[in-house]
């Protein structure tokens, strides 16, 4: 049914030839009122229900992201917990509209039809946690240790190849349970636990002394976690956007509880925040073709803000998780990380 | 009072200390019931913080931290449902427990006394308002995804409405196994539970969840709470089949053939003779099943619904309660250990019922 859906809407495509920007997903989103976005239903930090059972953490941030550019109101979106292999399918089947939930983009996920990949908002990669009496600094200096890492994962191939590149001898203790293999590293049976960095960040909290493990400065893959929505050019285009807003608020320096005030005294504000939020920017010049509200920019800034902001209220320093934005590859390029802007003009 | 206390006692201690191996295992049980006894103290009592106090209390010590309780008790119970809304399946949930409460007070004849008709109507009604309120949708009512069905109603949900559905069924696929006079009927029927009762039930919940959708007619599509309804249906049947059986094997062949005798057709000795002695003899291991299937209910989260336990879990998943999974556990345990002791119950008071 799927299959047969898509060659007709794609010979219907190329039937018409119509200009691009034609956005039937978008269009169900405003026909709706809604945006419905899945997220993963208990992941710390990232999205987990509150006391009143609303989804909150950095995932979930970014479908109100979403609900703000498209809507004009971050409440509204419809925010789900579902489980990974049914998400994917779930916006295949046209369920909902996009998820945020730590999906990796890869290539072959890709090339499926029925999902686009479209703007990353967190750089992972597979790393070491140690206790800090291992006395260790650098992975390279790991020869002789043993690892612990889920059995069957492409955690332990990724071990072999960059152990494997540096003649850097380890045993491994394959445990698929995830609380045994948790418990056999903070009771010592092994020296090193291997997994992504944010699972690590987590996983860490599990331990009764949280203070005495350290996570090594190497990332040994790439897991760029990507928001991924039905394929539609114009959704697609202002989820990506919407996001970029973020980036470059993080840039000029505005974040949710400055904007307002920036927006009624925008004649003496630099050229580039104009842009964002004057009355004929480019910011409005592209709602306009997007089908937008023509404040986009300033909804999503002030009600869920820069990009920074949002890392900072889940996962910053002030979190039980206590990550440094600025060590990790989710700083802005111009601070040494990997998170480029990309202009709005 | 006071005499047959001191005779139980006297018993107890006579019983208990009349070997030297026996006084040894008594004073080593009586240990742990007092080690076991003086660590619940402490931290149902002692060490525990209460509900007026400050929730950073809760971190001073190891004790049982009301706090936590009284702020996550709504999305323990109802999950990601919409808080504004959550009157709705706090009635289901009610509506459900009742029903059940009022089902088993038939089965051992207590008030208030309903013919099976009545009883039928009950449920169907019950249950039927149950989705409606869930669901919403309909009367002015607003329409809430079964995604966020979670927690206690959607346990209730499909523990009840699996057990209503698979007991016809079950009796059923009874008849058609033991009869003799279509024996391919009885065949398929005998392997059909049998395969059924061979699986794991997360076998059969996958077959639901994943091939289940495969079969249905292009452009329909079931929500995975449905598909785990109907996967759970089919798996108890087998089991409830099983049960009837026992009963209608240890049934004289003289009930039977004197209905049979008196001019009544198959099915109307089947209903008014048979069928009723059967499942009355057959009760108490009906109620084993049920409970087993009660509790098997919470195996749902592995298909991805939100049972009681999976919102327990994320009760204790916000980075600001990480501390307290205990409580959360002991509350949904809590509520198991209750609601099985109710059915227990049940299937002691059936057993003496059958006995007198």
């Amino acid at each position: 049914m799927k299959n047969l859906l898509s060659s007709v809407a794609a010979l219907t495509a190329a039937f018409f030839a119509t200009p691009a920007l034609s956005g039937p997903v978008l269009d169900d989103i405003i026909a709706k009122d809604k945006l419905i976005c899945l997220v993963n239903p208990n992941s710390p930090g990232f999205s987990v229900p509150d006391s009143q059972g609303v989804f909150q953490g950095f995932n979930t941030d970014f479908c109100r992201m979403a609900a703000a550019a498209i809507l004009g109101d971050a409440t509204k979106a419809d925010i789900r917990g579902i489980g990974f292999s049914d998400s994917m399918k779930t916006i295949v089947a046209d369920g909902a509209h996009m998820a945020s939930r730590s999906i990796t983009a890869t290539g072959t996920r890709d090339a499926d039809p029925g999902l686009a990949f479209v703007a990353t908002t967190f750089f992972d990669g597979q790393g070491f946690m140690v206790p800090k009496t291992l006395g260790v600094s650098s992975a390279t200096e790991l020869n002789g240790a043993t690892v612990c890492a889920e059995d069957g994962s492409t955690t332990l191939l990724n071990i072999a190849d960059w152990f494997g590149d540096r003649d850097i001898q380890y045993r491994v203790e394959n445990i698929a349970d995830k609380t045994a293999r948790l418990e056999a590293f903070f009771s010592g049976k092994c020296d090193v636990y291997a997994s992504d960095v944010t699972a690590l960040l987590s996983d860490r909290l599990l331990s009764d002394t949280p203070e005495t493990y350290t996570i090594l400065p190497e990332v040994i893959s790439a897991e760029p976690l990507t928001l991924v929505t039905q394929p539609d050019q114009a959704l697609e285009a202002a989820v990506f956007w919407a996001f970029q807003v973020m980036l470059n608020a993080d840039i000029l320096g505005v974040t949710s509880k400055n904007v307002t005030a920036i927006v009624e005294d925008l004649e003496s504000q630099p050229k580039a925040v104009q842009r964002l939020f004057a009355e004929d920017s480019a910011a409005a010049e592209m709602a306009g073709k997007l089908g937008l509200p023509k404040d986009w920019a300033f909804q999503v800034i002030s009600q869920v803000g820069a990009y920074s902001e949002v890392f900072e209220r889940h996962l910053g320093k002030e979190t039980p998780f206590g990550i440094d934005l600025s060590e990790t590859a989710n700083a802005l390029v111009g601070d040494g990380g990997q998170m480029y802007a990309y202009p709005i003009r | 009072m006071n005499f047959t206390f001191a005779a139980h006692l006297r018993t107890g201690l006579r019983e208990g200390f009349s070997s030297p191996l026996a006084a040894a295992l008594s004073l080593l049980t009586g240990g742990l019931i007092v080690a076991i006894a003086w660590v619940s103290i402490r931290w149902l009592l002692l060490e525990a913080v209460w509900p007026w106090q400050e929730a950073d209390a809760c971190r001073e010590t190891t004790g049982l931290c009301w706090p936590f309780l009284t702020e996550k008790v709504r999305l323990i119970l109802f999950g990601t449902y919409p808080f504004d809304l959550q009157a709705r399946p706090a009635a289901v949930s009610v509506m459900l427990c009742l029903l059940a409460v009022l089902t088993c007070r038939q089965m051992v004849g207590k008030p208030p006394r309903l013919n099976a008709g009545q009883l039928a109507a009950i449920w169907v009604l019950v249950i039927g308002l149950s989705f409606v309120l869930m669901g919403g949708g309909v009367f002015g009512l607003q329409a809430v995804d079964p995604v966020r069905w979670n927690g206690l109603p959607i346990l209730l949900i499909l523990s009840i409405v699996a057990v209503a559905l698979a007991f016809p069924l079950g009796v059923l696929l009874t008849l058609a196994r033991v009869q003799t006079s279509h024996p391919i009927l009885a065949l398929l029927a005998s392997s059909y539970v049998e395969i059924t009762r061979g699986v794991p039930m997360l076998t059969v919940l996958f077959v639901g969840i994943f091939v289940l959708p495969l079969t249905l007619p292009a452009g329909v599509s079931i929500s995975p709470v449905m598909a785990t309804l109907v996967a759970l249906v089919f798996f108890h049947a087998s089991y409830f089949a099983e049960d009837i059986r026992g009963g209608l094997l240890s049934l004289p062949a003289g009930q039977g053939e004197a209905a049979n005798s008196l001019g009544m057709t198959y099915w109307q000795a089947t209903r008014l003779v048979v069928l009723p002695q059967a499942i009355r003899r057959s009760l108490p291991s009906l109620v084993n099943s049920l409970i087993g299937a009660y509790k098997d209910t919470s195996l749902v989260v592995v298909v991805g619904i939100h049972d009681l336990t999976a919102t327990a879990r994320m009760s204790f998943g916000d980075p600001e309660w990480r501390d307290n999974a205990l409580e959360a556990y002991v509350l949904v345990g809590l509520w198991f250990f209750l609601s099985c002791a109710y059915l227990s119950g049940i299937g002691r008071q059936l057993h003496r019922n059958s006995a007198s």
